[in-house]
């Protein structure tokens, strides 16, 4: 048992943000935790997932976040406290149920923990789901460092009880996934029943219906709530200032960006002359705290991440607080001192800063910089971004590839959500050629697909994850069905939602708490929708290849799924199927007729290119075994010999 | 011969759309491919030289040399090229009846060189479905079910790489023009490999005006509703203007206007009509549709005729002069049109500075043929 759930009041633990995230929500007693994963959110399910049972609690990985916020409302409903937590784009799927929840008000404390990726380093956009509270009009709170991940998430929860309202925590992934030390709190023991109430006068927030009509009315409660809220934060305690009383210039900062803004006062050496306004409330903002601080000074500069929402809120406020504080000069994203994209760092904010004293700032003195550059240019190894060794999408992609550039019809594939996601560069032959949302390449593969009236020729082919064709691949796919769309689906379905961690999904006999769960079984399903369906598996891809074509050459909607286990899989433990080695004398190296075909194309991490022998090599330490080398070396040399 | 490799094989011929499919590039390497009538590259390949190049047909061929290599005599224009006798023929009772385009020749002289292990296989072009579908034969029964012209382009010589590579050798081969001069630069060893050895030790060829795209014959065929199994081809001689094909379901024309369209861009300049790197050619007789005319090029092609007619696989008589003469006539026509087409692309002895030629012949050839 890990101390996530052992730990005992006052012992000062190490805890990743994320699971400090999940101890606030042992602390607020929260019965019912639900997600879909998604960096960097995944690791908060999956620690109260491992305690759950313990805890008393129920934590499940819903089918996508509109499910996951569904299920998490249906413990608010019934009196029990509960967390719904995804990645940031998961609050665009959720938010057409967050629109009317809002509305509709909530009864057991409820948080949304988004966990947004500026810099989008494990996603592929930079979307923030700050702009979500605005839109939904509900309170937004951000931690500023690991302590308050844990303790502002049980305050949350009084807070969402107080107002019967929803209430935002978002976390960044600095946070989510830097680790800090963590004083523990009280986990209390107790019971918590859930009853659902609706018998009462459909207007009583407690004992009625829970609907979000009518709606004007409810609209100006939500927004009285909101209010309520905004004084609450007026005296949070996570709102903080450290600075001399009248600063030079006042930085405003929250979340991550908390600790950049203190490093880089530090950096510029000026303790005395910045002041440092922390806010933990950053939606809607206390106007009387901000008030207080603008009379302190002229110059505020706002370090937050990505877009300027903090910025332009308290603009607003400055112009409407203008008579009482004065004109202020505000610097941040807008002025340009901040960038508008990417994540920040203490270099950034620092240099900013400067700007601003008048002071100049350089990380490195230049000639390091140059001398950094040059070396990490000549000496590092290109690491390319690519697939593990092993890896089945490799293999798949493989397969996709050169049937669609066989077929030589310009046939293209629509991209989906997992790690084969980087099937767009060279590790997957480049094969995507368009990308976005969680189940959209089906989608936009099943538009594709009736543009044949338009002359469109070229054959449309969709891949989707196992986990992703559960989550949003479904209704894509029974779209192309009933609209007859000339589209193959190609299902990547590696036994797991590979990409966060191997959580499980719909099609697996497990739940998140380790019970046994139904396992939905994608080809019945795909055949009961209507589908002509055919399963192969990519390391043998001759087959895979005879297959594909057969399906690419039919009308309709046709589904092949790739079926091959993740080479990091912990079923797999590491076991290598095969022994593979390189027959030097036969292996043609750079001769006409392969020139290296393994190392230069295929490019799986355990081959390597042996640059005095002219031969490929197999690097024995990483080699997963997989056999897929064997099957594509055009001499023969690369052979495999099972492992007993 | 000047060598190139993948990506000015890109460059000068899929990329003028100039692939006429035949096969020469593909399965030498895993860089080509060829799938329904079609060849595809699948990766960049970065060497600077390349069978693939040096192969291919419609790629810097240098006509003197490769004339040279195979026959002996440079590139002098003749119509109907090197070639030691004219006859008209037709199979004989020792060759069993199939499906023949014409006079059973081609089936006679393989069946001959396979019951006589003159040659270890025969690469010929059979049929899945309505595309063509090039394999090796080891027996005159197999090779009767290849039997009939398939009228589209198809990647024969994929198969005599793919075979050769696993060690296949005196394979014989039925070619079109453009296939027997891709043999015959292969024979050279252009790229010196040190392991080479030639692999084919017989070609038959056929005489071709043109092929057609296969994949566009499939589209074609479906838009006029040809349905069933296609049993033969055929252009009858003008004035008739038409296409005949014969299906299981009846027999069907389709105005020559619109086959016309489908013919590959590479057909327009082959300078070839009666496959003049073969060791025999075999086409139509002019009027005549029971008979073949048969044109011995090599030792190797007499020898083999020779022995098809004294063990009774074939039947030759002779050929009429007019029907020489108008073979003759029609063949300096193509080389001529071809030619000239090459040189209006601008292919034709492209001078270094200006790129890369498809062809280059001799100044003498170019005064004969008179583009």
């Amino acid at each position: 048992m890990s101390q996530l759930y052992e730990g005992k009041k006052g012992e000062k633990v190490l805890f990743m943000g994320n699971q400090a995230i999940a101890r606030g929500a042992l602390e607020a007693g929260v019965s019912v935790a639900a997600g879909y994963p998604g960096t960097p959110s995944s690791e908060i399910i999956e620690n109260l997932a491992d305690v759950s049972k313990d805890a008393n609690m129920y934590v499940e990985w819903s089918t996508n976040e509109k499910i996951a916020v569904e299920v998490a409302a249906a413990a608010s409903f019934a009196g029990l406290r509960s967390i719904c937590v995804m990645k940031q784009n998961g609050v665009n799927v959720a938010s057409d149920f967050l629109l009317h929840l809002v509305l509709s008000g909530t009864r057991g404390g409820m948080v949304l923990i988004p966990c947004d990726d500026p810099g989008a380093l494990s996603s592929i956009n930079e979307g923030e789901a700050r702009q979500f509270a605005r839109l939904l009009e509900i309170p937004l709170v951000e931690a500023g460092d690991f302590q308050e991940a844990k303790d502002m998430l049980k305050w949350a929860f009084e807070l969402s009880e107080e107002i019967q309202n929803l209430v935002m925590f978002r976390s960044v992934t600095r946070l989510s996934h830097a680790s800090g030390s963590v004083e523990l709190g009280e986990i209390p023991q107790t019971e918590p029943k859930a009853q659902f109430n609706y018998k009462g006068f459909i207007l009583d927030p407690v004992e009625g219906p829970v609907v979000s009509v009518p709606v004007e009315y409810r609209h100006g409660l939500q927004q009285e709530k909101l209010k309520k809220a905004e004084a609450l934060f007026e005296e949070s305690p996570f709102n903080t200032y450290a600075g001399p009383e009248n600063p030079e210039v006042l930085v405003i900062t929250s979340s991550g960006a908390t600790l950049y803004s203190r490093e880089a006062i530090h950096l510029c050496n000026a303790k005395d002359k910045v002041g440092l306004l922390k806010l933990g409330t950053t939606f809607p903002l206390p106007t009387k705290l901000i008030a207080k601080h603008l009379k302190t000074t002229d110059k505020i500069l706002v370090v937050e991440e990505v877009l300027p929402f903090m910025e332009e809120n308290l603009k607003v406020l400055a112009q409407e607080l203008a008579p009482e504080v004065g004109q202020k000069t505000f610097y941040g994203k807008r002025s340009g001192n901040i960038p508008q994209t990417g994540e920040l760092n203490p270099d950034l904010v620092a240099a900013a800063l400067a700007g601003i004293l008048g002071q100049t700032y350089a990380p490195q003195d230049q000639e390091y910089q140059t001398k950094a550059a040059q070396q990490a240019f000549f000496n590092a190894p290109v690491r390319d971004l690519t697939f593990c060794p092993g890896c089945p999408h490799r293999a798949s992609f493989w397969s996709i590839h050169n049937v669609l550039a066989a077929d030589n019809r310009d046939g293209f594939v629509c991209g989906d959500i997992g790690c084969y996601s980087m099937a767009f560069l060279p590790c997957g032959f480049s094969s995507l050629k368009t990308l976005h949302a969680m189940g959209s390449g089906t989608g936009v593969a099943s538009g594709f697909g009736k543009l044949g009236q338009f002359g469109l020729d070229q054959p449309v082919v969709s891949v989707c994850g196992d986990s992703t064709f559960f989550h949003s691949g479904m209704p894509a796919l029974v779209n192309a069905i009933h609209h007859k769309s000339d589209i193959t689906m190609v299902i990547l379905d590696n036994s797991g939602t590979g990409m966060t961690g191997f959580q499980s999904h719909p099609g697996l006999p497990v739940d998140a708490q380790g019970n046994e769960s139904p396992a939905l079984d994608i080809p019945t399903i795909c055949r009961a929708l209507g589908a002509t369906v055919e399963v192969c598996d990519p390391f043998y891809p001759h087959k895979t290849q005879q297959t594909f074509h057969k399906l690419l050459e039919m009308p309709g909607v046709k589904v092949l799924i790739m079926r091959q286990i993740c080479a990091l899989s912990p079923e797999k433990k590491g076991k290598k199927q095969y022994e593979m080695s390189v027959d030097e004398t036969i292996c043609m190296g750079e001769n006409c007729g392969c020139n290296k075909l393994c190392t230069r194309v295929f490019r799986c991490p355990g081959l390597r290119w042996d640059e005095e022998k002219k031969t490929a090599t197999i690097d024995e330490v990483i080699c997963a075994g997989c056999g897929m080398c064997a099957a594509i070396c055009p001499s023969g040399a690369i052979t495999r010999k099972e492992v007993a | 011969m000047k060598l190139f490799a993948q990506t000015q094989l890109l460059e000068d011929v899929q990329g003028k759309g100039l692939c006429v499919g035949c096969g020469a590039c593909v399965d030498l390497c895993p860089y080509f491919t060829t799938y329904r009538g079609k060849t595809a590259m699948l990766f960049p390949c970065d060497r600077e030289t390349g069978r693939c190049f040096a192969y291919c047909p419609k790629a810097e061929v240098d006509y003197d040399e490769v004339y040279k290599a195979r026959t002996g005599r440079a590139f002098d224009g003749t119509p109907i090229g090197p070639h030691l006798e004219t006859y008209k023929a037709k199979a004989g009772e020792k060759t069993a009846e199939c499906t023949f385009q014409c006079g059973g020749t081609v089936t006679a002289l393989i069946s001959c060189a396979l019951d006589n292990k003159m040659i270890s296989g025969a690469v010929l072009t059979d049929s899945e479905g309505r595309m063509p579908k090039p394999r090796l034969v080891r027996t005159s029964e197999q090779a009767r079910d290849c039997a009939g012209s398939k009228y589209s382009a198809s990647p024969t010589l994929s198969v005599v790489n793919q075979e050769a590579k696993r060690g296949v050798r005196n394979m014989g081969v039925v070619a079109t023009p453009c296939q027997a001069l891709a043999i015959s630069q292969m024979k050279m060893n252009p790229t010196d490999k040190p392991d080479f050895e030639d692999p084919v030790s017989l070609v038959i060829g056929l005489f071709c005006t043109w092929a057609l795209d296969a994949r566009k014959l499939e589209a074609l065929l479906a838009e006029k509703g040809i349905e069933g199994k296609i049993i033969k081809a055929d252009v009858p001689p003008p004035p008739a203007e038409v296409f005949v094909v014969e299906t299981d379901q009846g027999t069907v024309e389709i105005p020559l206007a619109e086959v016309r369209e489908i013919i590959p861009e590479g057909c327009s300049i082959c300078p070839d009509m009666t496959s003049e790197l073969a060791d025999v050619s075999v086409g139509q007789v002019e009027g005549d549709a029971g008979f073949n005319t048969l044109i011995i090029r090599t030792q190797k092609g007499a020898e083999l005729v020779k022995t098809a007619i004294s063990q009774g696989y074939l039947v030759t008589e002779t050929l009429d002069g007019d029907k020489v003469h108008n073979l003759a006539t029609a063949s300096a026509n193509k080389k001529k049109r071809a030619l000239a087409k090459a040189k209006e692309m601008g292919l034709l002895n492209t001078p270094d500075e200006e790129g890369r030629a498809a062809m280059r012949v001799s100044e003498g050839a170019l005064n004969k043929i008179q583009p």
